[in-house]
């Protein structure tokens, strides 16, 4: 047998600690900005969505990197091809599905009138560029957990996707209040 | 080609998902009444909702694993590697869950000079990260049977699927276990 819920506890408790502790940070910044983003309220629905592909694309890049690991496909090294390619394919998804979406909340935010006088091109952009940042960050991220715990012994299963989202869920607030010059 | 499949199977999935965000979001904007009764509340949604997400993305990513490895596929699912992930969910959720409440009564007091109630806090994240852990365990297992049948690769339909609908089960099971917690105590 691989797997025992001992391991799964004794690895996942102190790591899903420390992942809560930085969200709650990630919570305290959210609030210091508070004031600015009910301003451009187009921009605060934008954040859950902006944290949630990051998050997701550095999920699936560190699910299929484990997997790869695991079964040996992908090897522990730095330029592996394999690894390359699947982290080009993350960034080229990330552009696509951040302006899609960005394209979508736009309408959606101008059906309910709070677009506040920010055009399509402007919207597009900022996200796409907060995007695409994101989606290099949890993409070295990912590929840096995952590599550095099978190297260590233990399963990227249990480290990759906590790591991830919660460095995509703090950068990703960081990269757009720095875009949008929230101070 | 790998690139090829990611990009088939999972571009879909990640622009419904970013949409699911939006209505994660909406959930938060009902439950202006309750937060401003439950001082501290406000501080436990982002913890439980990444507690909530962590935990699942881990599980449906070792399930891709074990898929991968061969130890589990759609006509042998319900096997001893399947159970202990389950309990190994389980048992972080209601652990975890504990060290939310603990925290965020600590954070309440010295971060937004307010005094919650403790037990209420508690209580609230426990009811809360357990309801959803047993909802989006099932969750899990029945996407996982759902990927393996149609021959699709785990990997790049767990993290994504899981993250969105733990996000929006976990919003309403804050939102109830908040009432339940409300009334009772």
């Amino acid at each position: 047998m691989i797997y025992s819920w001992k391991r799964i506890v004794r690895y996942g408790l102190p790591l899903l600690t420390l992942c809560v502790l930085i969200e709650l940070f990630a919570g305290q910044i959210l609030q210091s900005g508070q004031n600015t983003l009910l301003k451009i309220p187009i921009y605060l629905i934008s954040i859950p969505v902006i944290n949630g592909v990051g998050g997701n694309i550095g999920s699936i890049l560190g699910a299929r990197l484990a997997s790869g690991l695991h079964v040996g496909y992908i090897n522990l090294d730095i330029r592996d091809k394999k690894m390359h390619e699947n982290f080009l394919t993350s960034l080229l998804i990330g552009i696509i599905t951040y302006t899609v979406l960005a394209i979508i909340i736009y309408y959606i935010a101008s059906f309910s009138r709070i677009t506040m006088g920010i055009g399509l091109i402007e919207f597009v952009f900022v996200l796409l560029a907060v995007g695409s940042l994101l989606i290099c960050v949890v993409s070295v991220v990912s590929i840096f957990t995952a590599f550095l715990s099978f190297k260590r012994g233990k399963d990227p299963d249990d480290f990759v996707a906590p790591v991830v989202t919660t460095i995509g869920d703090t950068m990703g607030i960081i990269f757009l209040f720095l875009l949008i010059g929230v101070a | 080609m790998f690139a090829k499949e990611l990009l088939k199977q999972s571009l879909p999935l990640l622009i419904l998902c970013g949409l699911g965000g939006v209505v994660a979001g909406s959930t938060l904007g009902v439950m202006t009444d309750l937060l401003e009764n439950i001082p501290g509340l406000i501080v436990i949604i982002p913890a439980i909702i990444a507690m909530r997400g962590n935990i699942s993305t881990t599980f449906g990513s070792r399930l891709g694993s074990a898929y991968h490895l061969g130890i589990i596929n759609s006509d042998n699912m319900w096997n001893e590697e399947l159970k202990q992930n389950i309990i190994g969910s389980l048992v972080l959720s209601f652990l975890i869950s504990i060290t939310i409440g603990i925290l965020a009564y600590i954070i309440a007091i010295v971060f937004f000079d307010i005094n919650p109630n403790p037990l209420k806090l508690i209580f609230i994240v426990l009811i809360a990260g357990v309801v959803s852990g047993v909802i989006l365990t099932v969750l899990t297992i029945v996407i996982i049977y759902a990927v393996f049948k149609r021959g699709y690769d785990p990997d790049n339909i767990t993290g994504p699927a899981l993250a969105t609908f733990g996000d929006i089960i976990t919003m309403l099971s804050i939102f109830g276990s908040a009432i339940i917690v409300e009334v009772i105590l």
